[in-house]
C-alpha cells in the first residue's frame, strides 16, 4: 500500500499510468470506439490524414485509426498471455530453487541459461512450425523464454533474505518454510516481480509486434500493430510517414511501461533519486536488475546479473 | 633463474613464486574457471538440443500427412515414416538425431528431400557476415560515443549521447530499420532498400547491400555499449588511481586511454555477450525488412509449410552460434579479469 502511495506521488508515474489506462481502455473497447469498421475498404486508398479519416487510409482503403484501435486488443492480449506464462513458470521455481539443494540449484540455473540463450524470434518461428501457427502457441513460447527473468529476480531476493537475521531467527523459533515465505519473503519479492513484470510486458509487446510483422500467429486481415507496420513497408514510396502511427503508439506504450517499472523501483526502495536525463532515461528501461530492499550477499556469483549502471568492479590490491 | 639473480628474495619463497609467474601462470590460474565455463556450455548445449528435439517430438505434423495428402494409404504412410526414422521410439530417435547433428547431418527436408545442412550452409553466410559487420559497427559506434561522452562528463556531447542512447533504447529494432530505410534509401537514395549480393561474389556490392541492415542491427547494441562504457569510465575517472595519475602530470587523455579504459573492458564485454542473442534474433527481423536470403527466411518458409526437420535445424544452429559467441566473450572476460584469475589461484591453494 505504501509503495502504491509513493508511486502515485511521482508525477511521471501518473502520466505513464494515464497512458497505460487509455491503452487498456482501447484494448477492451477497441471495436466499439473505432469510428469505422477496421476491415471495410473505402474507395480512396493510401490517402493522407483528413477530416474524414484522421490518420488516412491504407493500401486497400481501410481506415488507419480504426485499425490501430481494433489492433490494440490482440497486441495487448498476446503480451499479457506471455507475461502470465513467464510469471507462473518463473516465480514459484525461483522461490523453490533456494531450498532445492545444490543439484537442484545447478540444474535450474542451467535451464535458465539455456532459455536465456535462445533468441525469441527464432524460437517462436520454430514453435509455430512444429506446434502450429497460432497466437497462443507463439505467446506461450515467448512466455517460456521470459520466465528466466522472473526466476532470477525471485531467486536473488529469496537468497538474499534467507541469510538475514530475522529470517534465521524465525526459522530457529520453529517457523515453517511456508510461514516464513508468506510473512517475511513474499512482501519483498512482490515489488521486484512487479518491476520485472512491467519490463517484461514492454518487451513482450515488442515481440508480439515483431511476430505479427513476420506474419506469425495472426492471420492477415485481422489488424495488429506489427502487421500494420509490415503492410506499410510495401508502400514507403507513396506514404513514407505511414509506419509512424503504429510505431509511435508502440513506443509510447513500451516507454510508459518502462517508466512505470522504474517508478515502482523508486517507490519501493523509498528513495526519490534525481537523475539526469529524466523521463527519457526512465523510458529507456534501465537494465538495473539488482533486487530492491534486500541485503545483497554475494553467495551466488551465478545469480549476479551484469547491470547497466553497475559500478566498475574494484580490484582489491593484494 | 629469478632466485639465482636475487638471493635475498629466496628467503620469502611465497612472494617470489607469485612474482615469477608471468603469462603461463595466469593461464594456469584461469584454467579452473575456464573448465567450469566449458562444462556449463556443454550442459546448455545438451539442454538446447533436448528442447529443440522436444519441439519436434511434440509436433503433430508428420511427413506423410503433409506431403502425401488425403489419398495416402496406410502402407504409404508407414513407408514414409520409416524413411524418415519416425517409427523409432523417442529416446533412440533423439540419440540418432543428436549424433547426426554432431556430424553435421540434420536430416532431410520432408518436402524437397534436400539435406537440411545444405540449405543452412547456403543461408548462414548471409546472417553471419551481416551480424559480424553489425557487431563491428556497434563496437566502433558504442566505444566512440561512450569515450566521447566520458571525456567531458556533463558537457554538450555527453548530454547529446545520453539523450540519443535513451531514445534509441525505447525504439524496437525494426522501427529503427524502417526509419533508416525511409531516410537513407527512400528519401536520400544513398543505399538500396533491399536485396543481397554474396561477399565472395562482389565485396563492394555486398557492402552496399549489407551496410543498412547491419546499421539497423547495431544501433541498439551500440547504445547499450555507449551507456555502459560512459558510466564505468566516469566512475573510474574519480577513483584514486586515476586522480593519482593525473596529479603525477599525465594528460587526461593518457589517463583515460592508458589506465581507465582497460578496466572498463570487462563490463563492456558483458554487455556485448548479452547482445549476441539480440543480434542473432534481430537478424531475423532485418532479413524480412531488407529481403535477405538468410536463415530466418528459410525457417519462416519451412515453418509455414510444416517442414519440421528444417525448422529444428535452424533453431539448433542459431542456438549453437549464440552459444559459441557467448563462450568466447565469457572466456575473454575470465582471461582479462585479474580478480577472476586470482580467485582461481586462491581457490586452488586453499
Amino acid at each position: 500500500m505504501n509503495t502504491l502511495r509513493n508511486l502515485l506521488r511521482i508525477p511521471v508515474a501518473r502520466v505513464a499510468l494515464a497512458i497505460l489506462f487509455v491503452v487498456a481502455l482501447v484494448a477492451v473497447l477497441g471495436g466499439q470506439l473505432a469510428p469505422f469498421d477496421p476491415l471495410k475498404q473505402y474507395p480512396q486508398t493510401l490517402s493522407a490524414p483528413s477530416g474524414d479519416h484522421w490518420l488516412g487510409t491504407d493500401y486497400v482503403g481501410r481506415d488507419v485509426l480504426s485499425r490501430l484501435m481494433a489492433g490494440t486488443r490482440l497486441s495487448v492480449i498476446g503480451a499479457l498471455e506471455a507475461v502470465a506464462v513467464g510469471l507462473v513458470l518463473g516465480v514459484p521455481t525461483g522461490l523453490a530453487s533456494v531450498w532445492m539443494g545444490r543439484l537442484g540449484e545447478w540444474v535450474s540455473l542451467r535451464v535458465t541459461d539455456t532459455l536465456m540463450m535462445l533468441p525469441f524470434t527464432v524460437f517462436a518461428i520454430a514453435v509455430a512450425g512444429t506446434l502450429g501457427n497460432g497466437l497462443h502457441q507463439a505467446m506461450i513460447a515467448v512466455g517460456v523464454l521470459t520466465s528466466p527473468g522472473f526466476f532470477r529476480i525471485t531467486r536473488a531476493v529469496a537468497l538474499g533474505l534467507r541469510t538475514t537475521h530475522y529470517v534465521e531467527a524465525a526459522e530457529l523459533m520453529g517457523a515453517s518454510r511456508w510461514w516464513t515465505l508468506r510473512h517475511h519473503i513474499w512482501s519483498k519479492v512482490l515489488p521486484n516481480v512487479a518491476v520485472a513484470a512491467a519490463h517484461a510486458m514492454g518487451s513482450a509487446l515488442l515481440v508480439v509486434a515483431s511476430l505479427a510483422f513476420l506474419g506469425l500467429g495472426i492471420i492477415p486481415p485481422t489488424p495488429t500493430w506489427g502487421g500494420m507496420l509490415s503492410a506499410d513497408l510495401g508502400f514507403l514510396e507513396q506514404q513514407p510517414w505511414a509506419p509512424l502511427f503504429p510505431g509511435v503508439l508502440l513506443v509510447l506504450t513500451v516507454g510508459s511501461l518502462n517508466i512505470l517499472a522504474d517508478c515502482i523501483r523508486e517507490a519501493a526502495s523509498g528513495e526519490a533519486r534525481r537523475r539526469r536525463g529524466g523521463v527519457l532515461r526512465r523510458a529507456a528501461g534501465r537494465r538495473d536488475l539488482s533486487p530492491i530492499g534486500v541485503p545483497l550477499v554475494p553467495v551466488d556469483p551465478e545469480a549476479a546479473v551484469p547491470t547497466d549502471e553497475e559500478e566498475p568492479r574494484r580490484v582489491v590490491a593484494a | 633463474m629469478a632466485t639465482a639473480t636475487l638471493p635475498p628474495r629466496s628467503a620469502v619463497p611465497a612472494a617470489a613464486s607469485t612474482r615469477r609467474g608471468g603469462a603461463a601462470q595466469h593461464l594456469m590460474a584461469a584454467g579452473r574457471p575456464l573448465g567450469r565455463l566449458l562444462l556449463t556450455t556443454a550442459t546448455v548445449l545438451f539442454l538446447a538440443s533436448v528442447i529443440t528435439f522436444g519441439l519436434g517430438a511434440l509436433s503433430k505434423s508428420n511427413p506423410a500427412a503433409t506431403v502425401l495428402g488425403e489419398t495416402a494409404t496406410d502402407k504409404d504412410i508407414a513407408t514414409m515414416n520409416h524413411q524418415f526414422g519416425l517409427d523409432e521410439p523417442l529416446v533412440p530417435r533423439y540419440f540418432h538425431w543428436l549424433t547426426g547433428a554432431l556430424h553435421g547431418d540434420l536430416g532431410t527436408s520432408w518436402f524437397t528431400t534436400v539435406p537440411v545442412s545444405d540449405s543452412i550452409k547456403q543461408a548462414l553466410p548471409v546472417d553471419l557476415s551481416i551480424a559480424l559487420l553489425a557487431l563491428v559497427l556497434a563496437i566502433l559506434l558504442g566505444t566512440g560515443a561512450g569515450v566521447a561522452a566520458a571525456l567531458r562528463a556533463g558537457g554538450f556531447v555527453d548530454r547529446a549521447v545520453t539523450v540519443v542512447c535513451s531514445l534509441v533504447a525505447t525504439l524496437p529494432p525494426f522501427v529503427i530499420g524502417i526509419g533508416l530505410i525511409v531516410i537513407l534509401a527512400v528519401k536520400a537514395r544513398l543505399l538500396p532498400a533491399g536485396g543481397y549480393v554474396a561477399l565472395d561474389v562482389d565485396p563492394v556490392q555486398w557492402l552496399r547491400f549489407s551496410i543498412l541492415p547491419a546499421l539497423a542491427l547495431s544501433i541498439e547494441v551500440a547504445a547499450n555499449i555507449a551507456r555502459q562504457l560512459r558510466t564505468s569510465l566516469v566512475a573510474s575517472l574519480r577513483e584514486n588511481y586515476a586522480i593519482g595519475a593525473e596529479m603525477r602530470g599525465f594528460s587526461r587523455r593518457r589517463v583515460l586511454f592508458g589506465h581507465v579504459l582497460r578496466n572498463a573492458v570487462s563490463p563492456t564485454l558483458a554487455v556485448i555477450g548479452m547482445a549476441l542473442p539480440l543480434i542473432i534474433g534481430g537478424a531475423v527481423m532485418t532479413e524480412k525488412l531488407f529481403n535477405l536470403p538468410g536463415i530466418a527466411q528459410l525457417a519462416l518458409q519451412s515453418a509455414t509449410r510444416g517442414d519440421v526437420p528444417v525448422v529444428l535445424g535452424t533453431l539448433l544452429v542459431t542456438a549453437v552460434i549464440v552459444l559459441i559467441g557467448s563462450l568466447v566473450v565469457n572466456a575473454l572476460q575470465v582471461l582479462l579479469n585479474p580478480a577472476a584469475r586470482r580467485a582461481g589461484t586462491l581457490g586452488g591453494a586453499r
